[in-house]
């Protein structure tokens, strides 16, 4: 018995040595072709971007020419440089509005919901769960299908072609007071009362104490606000109509009609210099925009 | 004495707390009056009206509604919203889900936090911007895309002239432009499952697929869920994609009910009848909103 045993157990764990052997180079053949695709999938989605930037650095009369480049064979700065001088373009115009704007309404917004948020979360007062709820629900149905009355509502105000028309309904964000609201409750409530002793008034509390502490949560939603405004089209569209006062997309587009299909180059090295903001924020702030997605996933 | 004289500072502090918390809330709430609240129920009143530009308004009470049955540009629309839909959600959550699993594998770090932001970003890029430059590289006879396919032998395929193609050109911009925010949801669904199962499933001999059948599959259907409304929500107001990649066009080969309101508002100036349009789509995002607040509750509890 003792001596079967004995020679068992080696064998056993011998086949279970190959079997894991056999196992782990199909592993590895497994774990290769993901890598594979995971790469594949990349160069396809890096492509239009490496396209862009190739073609926006060919000279005007061969950006159509084939075959396309994905890295730049030619170094035409000057179509940058057109861009950026061109008076009937005139982008340092159109970029500064869509700074502008971005930072104006990033700012209302990190004031007005982080005020409100805090309310929410740490005062009482009648009516504060109806209004609350108020809130919710307003978040349910987005600005594109109330655009008919907002226009209205716009026109009446006599902000058309103003940019209040961008910065006021961009001022506040249900979604941003929601997001806020959720870190204002996590600070714990020996805050407030230390507050209360030192005969500190709610605004002090507010700004002094409880707003340092809620920095990540700000920084969340000023990389959303900021994105969500300079990447809007739809509002500038319905409410900018001279073109000194257009942001950078909406301008891009009826530019692309007016400056003729013969300048893509131009064209496209408009359009990256314009998601170079973009691409800065992107590098330092991704911590926060991926932090922002998956703490609510409500954004979308 | 004590008790009242005590009572009386509680009073005035509740009223005080009261009072700040009115004024606090103030900004904010007097801004989504005027610029969501309001036009909430003025599209809801609209919808009832035969609102012009140049006509006074009049209640019309249910014409709107018994004109929209019959519209077939409308019906045209609404089921290219469906198919953008359908469409962008599937490959967009296919493509988003297998890419998490991918990047959430034991790769080289570095290696790892590159995948993730070459496909993340397209997410944030501007959809206006960036379908301008779709639309140069789906150019029929000198695009970028045309000249690939020729390579490996497919003929030019018309992405922005042919009537059954260019839905499918919407479908693939918005499928780059977000499946990376797909890909972020259900990573963070991944790292949410404990190690220990997958541990566990080691030692008892569970090989890599029989993982993802009975571990990784089942423990991700919540957030598979919540990510296919909303990005269902999403797609179903698909407009500048459309508008700048396609313009709608040919014909009404892709026009989505976004579009389709804009036009009536804004090329015809028949606000009552777009704000009918948009109390339809109003109902099916409260649709979908509600089902994802539903599911939003039951994966909160269920970590």
């Amino acid at each position: 018995m003792a001596t079967t045993t004995a020679d068992l157990k080696p064998s056993a764990s011998q086949q279970a040595a190959k079997r894991s052997i056999g196992k782990r180079s199909a592993q590895g053949a497994l774990e290769l072709l993901i890598w594979i695709l995971l790469l594949i999938v990349a160069v396809g989605m890096l492509m239009p971007i490496l396209w862009m930037f190739a073609t926006s650095l060919r000279p005007p009369a061969q950006s159509f020419s084939l075959p396309p480049s994905f890295f730049p064979t030619q170094w035409r700065w000057e179509n940058y440089w057109n861009v950026i001088t061109s008076e009937r373009i005139g982008y340092p115009r159109l970029f500064w509005n869509s700074i502008y704007l971005a930072v104006t309404v990033t700012v209302l917004q990190l004031a007005t919901c982080s005020l409100a948020a805090f309310a929410f979360a740490r005062l009482r007062f009648p009516g504060r769960d109806l209004l609350f709820f108020t809130l919710l629900a307003s978040m349910m149905i987005p600005g594109v299908v109330t655009m008919v009355p907002l226009f209205m509502i716009v026109s009446r105000l006599n902000l058309t072609d103003n940019h209040l028309s961008i910065i006021l309904p961009a001022a506040t964000s249900a979604f941003g007071i929601f997001l806020l609201r959720q870190f204002f409750l996590t600070l714990p409530s020996e805050l407030s009362d230390a507050a209360k002793i030192d005969g500190a008034g709610y605004f002090t509390l507010y700004w002094r104490i409880m707003l340092p502490l809620v920095g990540p949560g700000l920084s969340t939603l000023g990389v959303f606000a900021f994105l969500g405004n300079w990447n809007s089209f739809l509002f500038p569209l319905l409410f900018l109509t001279s073109r000194d006062k257009m942001t950078l997309p909406l301008a891009l587009v009826s530019l692309a009609g007016y400056m003729g299909s013969g300048s893509q180059s131009e064209i496209l090295a408009a359009i990256f210099m314009s998601i170079l903001p973009l691409a800065l924020i992107f590098v330092f702030a991704q911590r926060f925009i991926l932090q922002g997605i998956a703490l609510s996933g409500i954004k979308g | 004495m004590p008790s009242t004289a005590h009572r009386t500072v509680r009073i005035t502090s509740r009223m005080q707390e009261n009072i700040a918390g009115y004024l606090f809330v103030l900004p904010s709430f007097i801004l989504l009056l005027i610029f969501t609240i309001l036009p909430i129920i003025a599209t809801l009143g609209l919808s009832m009206t035969d609102y012009q530009l140049l006509s006074p308004l009049r209640f019309t009470g249910l014409d709107n509604w018994q004109r929209l049955a019959a519209d077939t540009r409308a019906w045209t629309t609404f089921r290219n919203s469906l198919f953008i839909t359908i469409g962008a959600v599937f490959f967009n959550n296919t493509l988003g889900f297998l890419l998490a699993v991918g990047v959430n594998r034991a790769l080289p770090r570095g290696f790892k936090t590159a995948l993730r932001t070459i496909y993340f970003f397209p997410y944030i890029t501007t959809a206006a911007s960036l379908a301008m430059v779709w639309g140069f590289m789906l150019t029929k006879d000198r695009g970028m895309i045309n000249w690939m396919l020729g390579q490996i032998g497919i003929a030019p395929i018309g992405w922005l002239s042919d009537p059954s193609v260019v839905i499918w050109s919407v479908v693939i911009f918005d499928v780059w432009k977000s499946c990376g925010y797909l890909m972020v949801l259900y990573l963070a669904g991944l790292q949410g499952i404990p190690d220990s199962l997958y541990e566990a499933a080691m030692i008892d001999g569970a090989d890599g697929w029989r993982q993802m059948r009975y571990i990784t599959l089942p423990l991700i259907t919540p957030t598979a869920f919540f990510c296919l409304i909303i990005s269902s929500i999403g797609a179903f107001q698909i407009f500048d994609n459309v508008f700048v990649l396609t313009g709608g066009g040919p014909g009404d080969a892709s026009r989505t009910i976004v579009m389709y309101i804009y036009e009536m508002a804004f090329n015809r100036f028949e606000y009552g009848y777009a704000a009918t349009v948009s109390v339809t789509l109003m109902i099916m995002l409260i649709i979908f909103t509600r089902i994802q607040f539903w599911v939003a509750d039951r994966w909160v509890n269920y970590e």
